[in-house]
């Protein structure tokens, strides 16, 4: 651009805006030298056209040109305007300037200031204090703005790259004496009007410090271009990588950094199972790594990677693209295949006695972190032998006792000392808390609930549990006829299961409200059908038929309504009355806790037993102080309040109250680049074939023929070392250190493409402090 | 008795073998006639450490080689006409990141109107691209010039590519006598390529962006070492005439030039019968002679110089033509014209016409009778 501006008509004396002309030219000393230092991006070659502009409103010839770097945003590039009150004919570049403007301070490290005679006036985009720079710059006249915090309170660019310029040349302005009118009037000649307001804030804000130095010229000007001399090296002596030196500087406004969030499994897990976290180790390092992360937290791998419903794979984000990671599959997997190695138990500075009443999933779950800090733990149980529910309720088709004793295996070989046949009373309960330093009641739901319903008394009708637990110990019972269990959870298929294993010739499950509200393990529910149990929904039983034995169970039809606090529908029964024939009643409606083995005197608030205003050494655990019915949160629920019982008795003064219950961030199948992950077919579990099933009781499920399925964990918001990041940074300063990533800062451009890039959101953006 | 093109193919895989030891051979290729002969050839060796590349276009082609190259196999490809116009791009780039890739161009002109047939204006619309060129006269030459071809540009002082030109049919279709080297030959003739910037374990980026005054230097840094190749051929010749008993021709080779008043320059098979007529017009007592350029790039000055000392008048033949000034060799023999010198300039054979021993005589005719350089004159147009 060679231009002298047409639109001011050369009338000097014509005052803009109210400005006198005169004596703003009067105060320029021509010609006039400008160069501007910049980054691609920064908009440098833009403030030298805007700067030639502002001067060409004035009725000066005006050359500008931009001398540009490697075409990529952050390279250094340099600007130039001329202005005098000749045509100018000079088209060398600028060596000398008499007015320098620097758009990011890094750049003085490479040699922004050189060939500028003392005496120029250096012009910098700094959010330092003048105070800063005493000692620096001294020779020149020296002025400093907030160009960039400006700009981005103006919104001008984007939010990884600001543009400066246009705040920049109002700061020029008031340092060089040009009347803001005349920014405005170019800005607006130029539509740029939107910009304006950042100009006059920053000439307001500039801060000017005059030159301290006595003013020297130099005898002669620098006949070099500026910056250190180039080192020629032969093309083919090249045999290092020479990364281009682009320090960004101020110039980057946010910066990538690695994250590590809460995956949607992990969260699901009433255990607090690691699952993102033993899957991948199992994927990289192999069975052993893996089943130690999944022992952190979990005590019977194998018990619940066969009786969990698996709240983690309803919420895998991998769910609705090509099915949920067989989570429960590969946890049995681990919890059978590994070796039960000893864990190690960590020596206590101060070990402690802990009593447990109750050897089923809560209380084994307390014992077992209790015992790895390396507390003397007993467990107290009414039955022979621990397992509660899992060796007494859980039929073996399902949970074969040999995999449950493995599990509790590891139990024992922590030392912790189990003693059977305990009868549990108030005042026995008393005793042991003065025994032990802490005690923890874990009972579960040992009482069957019996509904109000006429005949329940007859021949043929019985508790499902207690059908469940004789069969378990006794064996197989021949049963004939039909059988009609009544409930819709897990405990309701266990016993349709047995029976039929057990020769019924027809059994159904009578249950008052639909399928979708049956509260059994979906899986569970598919398998019994195919074994040839029926359903019968959405009918309440209100009598049992019988004179001597049972006949039948007569039935009422149940309209569902609105929905109850639970989400379920509510179940309206009706006079729609009818018979279902039978031969044997067994009614699985659910349990509850027996809390008269608690002393009278005894209250509970949040799982701690309090004697009038003071806690004392007595914790509850499990389904016994929350019903919540699977053995992953009983599991979760002994954890905590060993958790609980060990921040107490320690000298800590953490907490006694435990666990933070914010909920963290999780990772959505929204922040996961699915397009990533090609899809895979899940790996499902094996199943005996349903003719031999019927008639053992083989474990039906034999789960997953491999650890294949650990490749289709999506590793949501945990770095799985993919190098995406290290592959797509346009700068390739993103390097491998050891396990991890290491992000060159001084170069990194904050363009924010390896956050993108990432496949599972294990990145974020931040703004730079 | 094979063609050029068989000549060179096997040439190629004799010198691909004998980097064996070291990082083996690669090679891109795309078929164009006259050149496809020699590609396909070669695709049907079986080559111990070798890999040859078929894919979709002469650009992706030498794209091949430049990867197979830099990362440290020898690497050679082939093309002709209108495929060597496409592979421009990467031509240069082969050159300007001083890879040793070896090319043999079946000289075609360049269509519309299309034409299988050949001139040199293929490869000397690329004089510019920092390639050695050599011309050859003969199916031997297009043997010989491959090993040594191989030779120059892997040598540490060049380090560039060469291209190998034969004339399309001429030579690349034409059957001849051709003695061929064993390979304990070859291997000792082609010792194992040593690339100083080749890729290895670390990555890293090979020309990649530079400043002006970095181009500046490695410019000059390309210039001063294809003026080495004059001697590194010459050492090359010599040793190649230890090992194989024969020695290639020099840069320039002249025909009874000794006390010529007028000589004949020419590039490739013309020169033959340019040969024959100064035969034919020395018996009849005329003093003419014929010299023939088979090293175009480096330009050899001084060789050119020698013989044209104590001589008037030069008829240059170019099977070529730079529209809007005239033959591209007679532009570059021009300037070490001296005053008073007649330097006159006769395209013909362009398209694969046939330059016939009475095209020539009427070139000498003319260039005796005339008093001063005149333009360009085009000779057996239509015929």
């Amino acid at each position: 651009m060679n231009t002298k501006a047409k639109d001011t008509e050369g009338s000097e004396n014509r005052g803009v805006s109210g400005c006198d002309l005169k004596s703003v030219l009067s105060k320029i000393k021509l010609p006039l030298e400008i160069r501007i230092h910049g980054r691609g991006g920064q908009g440098g070659v833009t403030c030298a056209k805007l700067c030639a502009l502002v001067y060409s409103r004035l009725g000066l010839f005006a050359q500008t040109f931009g001398d540009y770097g490697m075409e990529r945003a952050g390279a250094p590039i340099r600007a130039y305007t001329r202005i005098d009150g000749n045509p100018i004919k000079n088209r060398n570049k600028i060596y000398t300037p008499g007015h320098l403007l620097i758009l990011d301070p890094s750049l003085l490290e490479s040699g922004a200031l050189v060939g500028a005679p003392h005496g120029s006036m250096v012009l910098l985009n700094t959010p330092d204090r003048l105070s800063s720079f005493h000692g620096f710059c001294e020779e020149f006249r020296f002025a400093i703005v907030n160009a960039t915090q400006i700009a981005r309170k103006h919104g001008i660019g984007a939010s990884s790259v600001v543009i400066v310029n246009t705040a920049f040349v109002g700061a020029y302005a008031r340092v060089v004496s040009l009347p803001i009118e005349m920014v405005r009037e170019t800005y607006s000649s130029l539509g740029l009007l939107n910009d304006f307001a950042a100009a006059q804030e920053a000439y307001d804000a500039v801060n000017i410090r005059e030159a301290i130095t006595p003013v020297r010229f130099p005898d002669e000007a620098p006949d070099s271009v500026p910056g250190s001399p180039v080192e020629v090296i032969p093309l083919t002596e090249l045999t290092q990588d020479m990364p281009t030196p682009l320090k960004t500087g101020s110039w980057r406004t946010q910066a990538p950094k690695y994250v590590t969030l809460t995956p949607p499994c992990n969260y699901a897990c009433p255990a607090g199972n690691d699952v993102v976290g033993f899957i991948q180790k199992f994927h990289n390092f192999g069975l052993e790594a893996s089943s130690e992360i999944l022992l952190a937290t979990q005590p019977l791998p194998s018990v619940c990677g066969r009786v969990c419903p698996a709240p983690c794979m309803e919420s895998c984000n991998r769910a609705l693209y090509d099915g949920a990671v067989n989570i429960r599959g590969l946890e049995r997997w681990i919890g059978d295949h590994a070796s039960n190695y000893p864990i190690p138990v960590k020596a206590s500075a101060n070990p402690k006695t802990v009593a447990i009443i109750g050897g089923g999933p809560a209380g084994i779950s307390a014992a077992y972190f209790l015992a790895r800090a390396g507390h003397k733990v007993d467990i107290l149980d009414n039955q022979a032998k621990l397992g509660g529910v899992l060796r007494n309720g859980i039929p073996a088709y399902r949970l074969p006792e040999d995999v449950l004793d493995r599990d509790l295996e590891r139990l024992e070989a922590l030392g912790v000392s189990h003693r059977p046949h305990e009868l549990i009373t108030p005042l026995r309960l008393k005793q042991i808390a003065l025994e032990y330093h802490a005690v923890i009641v874990a009972t579960g739901q040992a009482e069957s609930i019996i509904p109000r319903l006429a005949g329940v008394d007859l021949p043929g009708v019985e508790q499902g549990l207690t059908f469940l637990n004789r069969v378990k110990s006794k064996g197989r019972e021949n049963i004939r006829g039909t059988v009609a269990v009544i409930g819709g959870g897990n405990t309701a298929l266990d016993c349709a299961g047995t029976t039929l294993r057990c020769g019924a010739d027809k059994v159904v499950i009578v249950y008052r409200r639909g399928q979708t509200e049956m509260p059994a393990i979906k899986e569970e529910i598919r398998d019994i059908l195919v074994e040839g149990v029926e359903l019968v929904l959405c009918r309440q039983p209100v009598r049992i038929i019988g004179d001597k034995a049972v006949t039948g169970l007569e039935v009422a039809e149940v309209e569902l309504g609105d929905p109850d606090e639970s989400g379920r529908k509510r179940p309206l029964v009706t006079n729609n009355l009818s018979v279902i024939s039978c031969d044997h009643v067994l009614i699985a409606v659910g349990q509850t806790a027996n809390r008269g083995i608690l002393p009278s005197d005894w209250v509970v608030t949040k799982q701690r037993v309090y004697a009038g205003e003071e806690p004392t050494n007595v914790w509850l655990a499990g389904d016994f102080s929350a019903a919540e019915g699977t053995v992953a949160h009983a599991i979760g629920s002994g954890r905590k309040i060993a958790m609980d019982v060990m921040n107490c008795l320690s000298d800590s003064t953490e907490s006694c109250v435990g666990n933070s219950s914010s909920i963290p961030e999780l990772v959505s199948a929204d922040n996961i680049n699915l397009f990533c992950f090609p899809r895979r077919e899940i790996l499902e579990d094996i199943h005996l074939d349903v003719s031999t099933r019927t008639h053992s009781f083989e474990e039906v499920n034999l789960g997953i023929l491999s650890g294949e399925e650990s490749r289709r964990c999506l590793s949501c918001g945990n770095c799985a070392h993919c190098d995406a990041c290290l592959i797509y940074c346009p700068e390739g300063i993103i390097t491998r250190s050891g396990q991890d990533y290491l992000i060159n800062l001084d170069y990194c451009k904050g363009c924010g493409i390896c956050v993108y890039e990432c496949p599972r959101h294990a990145m974020e953006m931040s703004l730079k402090s | 008795m094979i063609t050029g093109n068989h000549a060179a193919a096997t040439a190629a895989v004799l010198a691909g073998r004998a980097n064996r030891s070291g990082r083996g051979f690669c090679s891109g290729v795309y078929p164009i006639t006259p050149s496809t002969e020699c590609m396909e050839f070669l695709c049907l060796q079986d080559i111990e450490k070798g890999h040859v590349v078929k894919v979709e276009s002469e650009h992706s082609a030498m794209a091949v080689c430049i990867g197979a190259s830099v990362s440290g196999a020898r690497s050679f490809t082939t093309t002709a006409g209108n495929g060597l116009i496409y592979m421009a791009e990467n031509v240069m780039v082969a050159a300007f990141l001083r890879l040793p890739v070896v090319m043999v161009v079946g000289n075609r002109a360049v269509g519309p109107p299309w034409n299988i047939w050949t001139d040199h204006s293929d490869s000397l619309a690329l004089r510019d691209s920092g390639w050695i060129q050599i011309y050859c006269g003969n199916n031997q030459e297009v043997f010989d010039a491959v090993l040594i071809a191989f030779r120059i540009a892997e040598d540490h002082r060049v380090l560039m590519p060469v291209m190998v030109c034969q004339e399309g049919f001429v030579l690349s279709h034409t059957m001849a006598l051709t003695e061929i080297a064993d390979q304990t030959q070859v291997d000792q003739f082609l010792p194992q390529l040593n690339l100083p910037h080749r890729l290895a374990q670390t990555p890293r980026v090979v020309g990649s962006f530079t400043s002006s005054r970095m181009i500046e230097a490695h410019r000059e840094q390309h210039h001063n070492a294809m003026r080495m190749a004059w001697d590194v051929y010459t050492e090359a010749q010599t040793d190649f005439e230890k090992t194989f008993d024969r020695r290639p021709p020099d840069p320039v080779v002249t025909y009874r030039t000794e006390d010529a008043e007028l000589v004949l320059v020419s590039m490739g098979t013309i020169a033959e019968t340019v040969n024959r007529v100064v035969d034919n017009l020395r018996d009849r007592g005329l003093r003419i002679g014929s010299v023939r350029v088979t090293m175009f790039r480096p330009f050899p000055f001084d060789a050119l110089k020698k013989a044209f000392t104590g001589i008037s008048r030069i008829a240059v033949i170019d099977r070529d033509i730079s529209l809007g000034f005239g033959g591209v060799l007679w532009g570059e023999v021009r300037s070490l014209a001296q005053p008073g010198m007649v330097v006159q300039n006769y395209v013909s054979g362009l398209g694969g016409g046939d330059v016939r021993p009475e095209h020539v005589e009427q070139m000498v005719k003319d260039a005796l009778e005339r008093k001063t350089t005149g333009p360009s004159i085009f000779v057996g147009v239509g015929e």
